[in-house]
Order: structure tokens, then C-alpha cells, then sequence
């Protein structure tokens, strides 16, 4: 069964297309990453599974149901943007946004005291938001997205801002809601996230899905035509050569596509000293710029109207 | 609706779990009473230091008669009104040119008044006694705003001269005074025919009753409303602000986020008026007033709440899902703010003739009815059933109108961040 369905659905704003024919299937219990640059239409393919946004056109199902205001109660949403009333206890605003999911107390308490204290958040409990840290505020917010016990969290950059020791604790209780059943999508634009996380992922770059599948089949997609090189000259001689298309410099190592690794493997052998060579598949960080870096004629269109 | 009725829950708690709004119920009428009294002491205080005024008496008849009553006046014995012990003292100074040019002479007084030794003075020109004389009391000061020397110097002198005139013309001023005294007038009510056939005797107009009580009901209105209302305003801003709006989005529709706010404003004016209509009880029988708490205009007073809260809760919850900071909501709020000033503007004409057709046309204009109408109702002039239908009617019906444009309004504004609105916008998006 699918947690999310999207039938062929677009959105406009006047005359900006923000989501364009847009078809989609994210599976029960998976955990499915949304990526795509800013102003994609990310946001937008969100708002309207949780019927904050209605689609123009096409048909959405949550859990089978195209009725997505009533199967709004199943979903937990974590905004990109934090939202927490500032005055508010914390122990009173998670029954809050809980109730407002149609939970009731009993139900709402039992989650509360659970994720508390996984979160290590008890002695805050009757503190008000305002004096909770950035990291602390963060894991109320994620609390709140999951305090209804929902049967399809959205995340939306949950780990923005987070300090490792934080981060590695959202993680875990992200993983366990995957196990306990919850169907997880991500939205992000932390690739590393992604390919460690998500069990599919889907890019949408300007309202259009270019992108939808598992790790292992986007990168075989991309080809092997990526491979990672240590050599003496760096990224200079490696942006010299006739074989290289493009050049990712990362200081200590360098990535290069290019068409055939081993006449690139023998034209540096021939000029310097090899320290590492590896064939590898494209990573999804290259993936996404390939697609989403601007064109030469895109770049000049932007120049001319600045 | 048991969302609706969450978010009513979180609002009204959040409103009224403050100290700050029990602080604000006690502290209105502590405000409007106190303001009043304080003025009263303050115009008191400031006006209290003694003003000398230099008098030049050219009639040589009217300088004594003045110094005389200046000491009558300082004694508290006032020429209009009762006995005022405090407030200024005027003392006459009796200024002879003997022979001196006279306008180095009033050059002098005027360098006097700059030096603040004087506080004014006056020519009395010798004319001035003759009964066809065009001659005036000339005075000179440098606060023409303080009007109350330059009254009592004219009508002392008004007094002192008409006196002489009668005397010279052999009419004794005493048979005058007595000729001449003013008749009083009784302002009395209409006469009743009561049930067993016989008539009730008109009562004596009672200003509290007439005009005291219907200004009450209106004012207590419009401070409830000027109290809940724009709080709205403030909660949504602040919800959009720090981005809650989309995660109360995500569980609820803008609908019933504005329903819910709407019902906790209302909750909130249920308690002000509880509160304030005990205090108003407790004031009204202490003072023998007590059955003008008249159970009909309760139901008026609740009604015409419920339709302002609905009206100007709506326009408020718009406003602040329209804009993106306190800037923007300041401009937009303008013109919300001029409707609501309507009655506070109008109520004197009111009360002046309820009939004219200014008070019909003011109180049939929706967003000023709830106040207005409630005041007319409570005059003893009272509007026509026609005229209350049809307010009545015509607020329903622009209630429903501005709650559902503000439902369109909240609908887009609430995910728009960054960017001002004009009024051409929030008319699209209420059509869209």
C-alpha cells in the first residue's frame, strides 16, 4: 500500500508553475528523501499532501484515501521554518498541537512522557520555549510532529542546525519510528542524509520530477563515469587534461568525470605520480548539480534581468 | 468542531492566564474614572497662583467696585456658580496715568506683563458709562488662551456699568433685579397612562438615567471590543511570524483557525462583560440605580457584542494574516481603526436627536450599529422597530460577508511571508 499518491498533479501561482504534472508513489513504512534546490516545488508537493495547498489539477491518495483534509490526522509535519508560541509551556503546547491531531489526552500524556525522555527534554517540561536552547527548541518541534503518533511524518530539514550529538539522537528516533511502522519522507538538502537514510528518493527540480528511485538505481543511471584521484599536480592538472569533463575539487582529493577511466588513468600515469585512483558511481550531491546547476544560457538570462 | 473548540480552549486560557489582563479589566474603569477626577484636581492645581491685573480707569467710577468683587471672587464667592474655595485669586492693581503719554504708559504695563509682574491689565475708557457708547474694556495679555480673568473683568464691569446706567436714568437696580430675574426651567419626562386608567405624574429628568446609563452600555461596549479584538490581530501576526501557522495548518483549515480565535475573543468579552456588568450592578445599587439594569437591554447589549466581536475580530485575524511585521499591520490597520472610533465620534449627536436622520443613517451603517443602535436603544427616545430590524438585519448580514472574506483572506495570507499587501490584493484573493 501507498502512504502518498500523487496522480498527475500541478499547481500555479498566477502564472509561475509550481508543480508540473507530477506523478508519485512513496510505499507505506518506507523512508522516502524529497530533494531538490531551493524554490523546486518542494514546499509547495508538501503543502498539498497535507491539503494546505489544493492541486490545480490531479488527484492526491494519503493511505488510499483522496480525501487528504481527512487523513490529515495520520501525518506529522516539521516545518522547515520552527513554530512554537514562545510563552507557552512546554508540557502544555505538546497537548496543544496533540489535540489538534484529534488525540486524546490519555493517548497524548502516554507519547508525551515517551518522547521526553528519549529526548532527554524532562526537566523542561514546565519550562516555557523561550528558554529552551535552538537544539532543545528543535527536538520540542519534532516531539510535536510525532506526539499524535502519526502514520506518515514529514520532515522538513530535521537536522538543520543541530549539533552532531543532537542530530545522532533525531536520527534514532526517526529509525524507530521506521521500525515501528511510521512512513517517513524527508525533505532536505543534505545528500549525505539522504543516501544514508532514505530507502528511495525523489528529486523535483523546477515543478518536474527528475529524479525517483533508490540510491543504487539513480546512481547506476548516472553511469561510472566518476572517479576520485590523489595526484601531484591537484585539481590544475587534472583541469589540463583532454580526458576530464569536469573537475570537484575537495582539497585532499579530487572527483573527475570523465568518458573513459582507464585512457584518464594512463595520460596521468604518464604525467605525475598516482597516489589514489578509485571508479566510482556519481554521488548523489554531484547528482543533484549536474541537474540543478544553472545553464550558461540560464546564467545569462538571470545576468540580463538583474 | 472539538478542533474549533481546542483552539477556543488554548486562546482564551492564554488570554486570560495573564496577570496582565486581570491587571487591564481593574485598571479600565480605574483609567476613565480617574482620568476625570485627576483632571478636575490637576485644572485646580494649575490654576490656583494669583493673577494681578493692572486696571487703568478712565470712568474713575469703576476701579473700587471692581477691587471689591475681585475680593468676593478670592473669597470663593463666585459670580457664577457655587462657592469655590480653591482655583486663581485676582488682585487689582490701580494703575493712574496722571497726565503721562498713554501708550508709554501701556508700554511700561506690557514690559511688566513680560516680566511677569503682571499677569494682564485693562483700559476702562471714560465712554464707557454712556448708554450709546461704542467704547470696549480693552485688554492686554500675553495668554489670550486664559479666558477666565478676561471673562470675570467683563462681566464685573457689564454689571457695575448697567447698574449706573439705571441709577443715572433715576431706576432704582433693585426694583430691576428684581424686575429681571431669571426664570428657572424643570426638564421633566412624558406622563404615563397606567393600567387602572389613571396617570402617572411626569418625573424630573435624571441625567444618569437619560444620558448616564445608554452612554455606559455604549462605552462598555466599545472598550470590550477595542480590548478583545485587536489582540486578535497581534496573535495571528505572531503565529505567522515565528512560521506556527503552518504547523497549525497542517492539522486544521484556516477556517477553523479563525472560528476558534473568534470563539475565544468572544469567550474573553463573555468575561469582561460579567465582570464589568457586576461592577456596574454593585455601583448602580450603592447609588439607588439599580432597575436601570433593564434585563431587554442585557439581550441588546449581548447581541450587538457577539456582532461587533464577529465583525472586528474578523477584520483583525485578516489584517494579521495579510502582513508580514508590525509595520505593515500598523497601516493596514488604519482604516479598521476609523470604523471603530464611529461611535465614539457620533454619540453626542445621538444624544442630542436620536431621530435626526444623521443618528438613524450613523446607526444603520453595520460596522457602527452594534454601538450605536445599543445606544439608541437605550434612550428614552427609542428608535422605531423598522430601524432596529433592519440595523440588526443589515449587521447579520455584514458579519457573514467580512467573516467570510476574512476566511478567504486568512486562507492565502497566512503562507505569504515577505511581503507587504496592498487593499487590490486582498480583493483578489478574497475573489479568488
Amino acid at each position: 500500500m501507498n502512504a502518498i499518491a500523487l496522480h498527475n498533479i500541478t499547481k500555479r501561482f498566477g502564472s509561475h508553475v509550481a508543480v508540473d504534472n507530477l506523478s508519485l508513489e512513496v510505499p507505506a513504512g518506507s523512508v522516502y528523501g524529497f530533494i531538490g534546490p531551493n524554490g523546486s516545488g518542494k514546499t509547495t508537493t508538501i503543502r498539498m499532501i497535507l491539503h494546505i495547498l489544493l492541486p490545480d489539477s490531479g488527484r492526491i491518495d494519503v493511505f488510499g484515501d483522496p480525501r487528504t483534509d481527512l487523513a490529515r490526522d495520520k501525518i506529522g509535519y516539521l516545518p522547515e521554518e520552527r513554530g512554537l508560541y514562545k510563552k507557552m509551556k512546554v508540557h502544555r503546547l505538546l497537548r496543544y498541537y496533540g489535540r489538534l491531531k484529534g488525540k486524546s489526552l490519555l493517548d497524548i500524556d502516554k507519547n508525551i512522557n515517551r518522547w521526553i525522555d528519549q529526548m532527554n527534554l524532562r526537566p523542561w517540561l514546565d519550562k516555557p520555549v523561550e528558554a529552551l536552547s535552538k537544539g532543545m527548541a528543535q527536538k520540542v518541534q519534532f516531539i510535536a510532529a510525532v506526539v499524535a503518533g502519526p502514520d506518515l511524518l514529514i520532515l522538513d530539514e530535521p537536522f538543520s542546525g543541530l549539533d552532531p550529538v543532537n542530530a545522532d539522537v533525531l536520527k534514532d528516533a526517526v529509525l524507530d519510528l521506521r521500525r515501528a511502522g511510521t512512513t517517513v519522507v524527508f525533505s532536505t538538502h543534505d545528500m549525505g542524509v539522504a543516501e544514508r537514510m532514505c530507502d528511495r528518493i525523489f528529486m523535483i527540480y523546477k515543478g518536474r520530477k527528475v529524479l525517483d528511485g533508490t540510491l543504487d538505481e539513480i546512481q547506476a543511471a548516472y553511469g561510472a563515469d566518476t572517479v576520485r584521484v590523489r595526484v601531484d599536480g591537484g585539481a590544475e592538472m587534472l583541469r589540463a587534461l583532454p580526458e576530464v569533463t569536469s573537475v570537484n575539487d575537495y582539497g585532499q582529493l579530487q572527483e573527475v568525470r570523465c568518458a573513459d577511466p582507464q585512457a584518464l588513468l594512463a595520460a596521468l600515469v604518464a604525467r605525475a605520480r598516482v597516489e589514489h585512483f578509485e571508479i566510482t558511481r556519481p554521488s548523489l550531491h554531484d547528482i543533484f548539480v549536474r541537474i540543478a546547476r544553472p545553464t550558461a544560457e540560464e546564467l545569462a538570462s538571470e545576468t540580463a534581468h538583474a | 468542531m472539538r478542533k474549533v473548540l481546542t483552539i477556543t480552549a488554548s486562546e482564551f486560557l492564554s488570554a486570560v492566564h495573564t496577570k496582565g489582563f486581570w491587571i487591564g479589566i481593574l485598571l479600565m474603569p480605574l483609567l476613565f474614572g480617574g482620568t476625570l477626577a485627576l483632571q478636575k484636581v490637576v485644572d485646580r492645581q494649575v490654576d490656583a497662583k494669583p493673577r494681578v491685573i493692572a486696571v487703568i480707569d478712565d470712568t474713575g467710577q469703576l476701579v473700587g467696585p471692581l477691587t471689591a468683587s475681585s475680593k468676593a471672587w478670592n473669597r470663593g464667592e463666585r459670580d457664577l456658580g457655587p462657592v469655590v474655595k480653591q482655583g486663581p485669586t485676582f488682585l487689582i492693581e490701580n494703575v493712574t496715568p496722571s497726565g503721562r503719554d498713554r501708550q508709554a504708559v501701556r508700554l511700561e504695563l506690557s514690559d511688566r506683563v513680560r516680566r511677569e509682574e503682571l499677569f494682564a491689565f485693562a483700559e476702562l475708557p471714560a465712554g464707557l458709562m454712556a448708554p450709546d457708547t461704542t467704547e470696549k474694556i480693552r485688554y492686554y495679555s500675553s495668554a489670550p488662551a486664559y479666558g477666565e480673568l478676561p471673562n470675570w473683568l467683563h462681566r464685573t464691569v457689564m454689571k457695575e456699568v448697567v447698574k449706573r446706567r439705571f441709577l443715572d436714568a433715576d431706576v432704582s437696580p433693585i426694583v430691576v433685579a428684581s424686575l429681571i430675574r431669571p426664570l428657572a426651567i424643570q426638564e421633566l419626562g412624558l406622563l404615563d397612562r397606567i393600567r387602572d386608567g389613571s396617570v402617572r405624574a411626569a418625573q424630573t429628568v435624571d441625567k444618569v438615567r437619560t444620558i448616564g446609563v445608554p452612554l455606559t452600555f455604549m462605552f462598555v461596549l466599545f472598550v470590550i471590543v477595542m480590548t478583545t479584538t485587536p489582540q486578535l490581530l497581534n496573535s495571528v501576526l505572531e503565529e505567522k511570524m515565528s512560521r506556527i501557522s503552518e504547523v497549525l495548518l497542517g492539522s486544521v483549515t484556516p477556517f477553523q483557525l479563525m472560528l476558534g480565535k473568534l470563539l475565544a475573543s468572544t469567550s474573553v468579552s463573555a468575561v469582561l462583560t460579567l465582570v464589568y456588568l457586576a461592577g456596574a450592578a454593585y455601583t448602580a445599587r450603592r447609588w439607588g440605580y439599580l432597575d436601570v439594569i433593564d434585563p431587554r437591554m442585557l439581550a441588546w447589549f449581548v447581541l450587538f457584542l457577539l456582532l461587533a466581536v464577529a465583525i472586528y475580530g474578523s477584520l483583525f485575524i485578516a489584517i494579521g494574516s495579510a502582513c508580514s511585521d508590525l509595520k505593515d499591520a500598523q497601516n493596514l490597520m488604519t482604516p479598521a481603526m476609523m470604523l471603530i472610533m464611529i461611535p465614539a465620534l457620533m454619540w453626542p449627536a445621538i444624544t442630542r436627536a436620536p431621530q435626526s436622520a444623521l443618528s438613524v443613517g450613523a446607526s444603520l451603517f453595520p460596522p457602527a450599529t452594534p454601538f450605536l443602535m445599543l445606544l439608541r436603544l437605550a434612550l428614552e427616545e427609542r428608535p422605531p422597530v423598522w430601524q432596529v430590524a433592519l440595523g440588526v438585519s443589515l449587521t447579520v448580514l455584514t458579519t457573514i460577508l467580512i467573516v467570510w472574506a476574512a476566511g478567504r483572506i486568512v486562507r492565502t495570507g497566512l503562507l505569504m511571508q515577505g511581503k507587504g499587501v496592498t487593499f487590490a490584493e486582498l480583493l483578489r484573493w478574497v475573489r479568488a
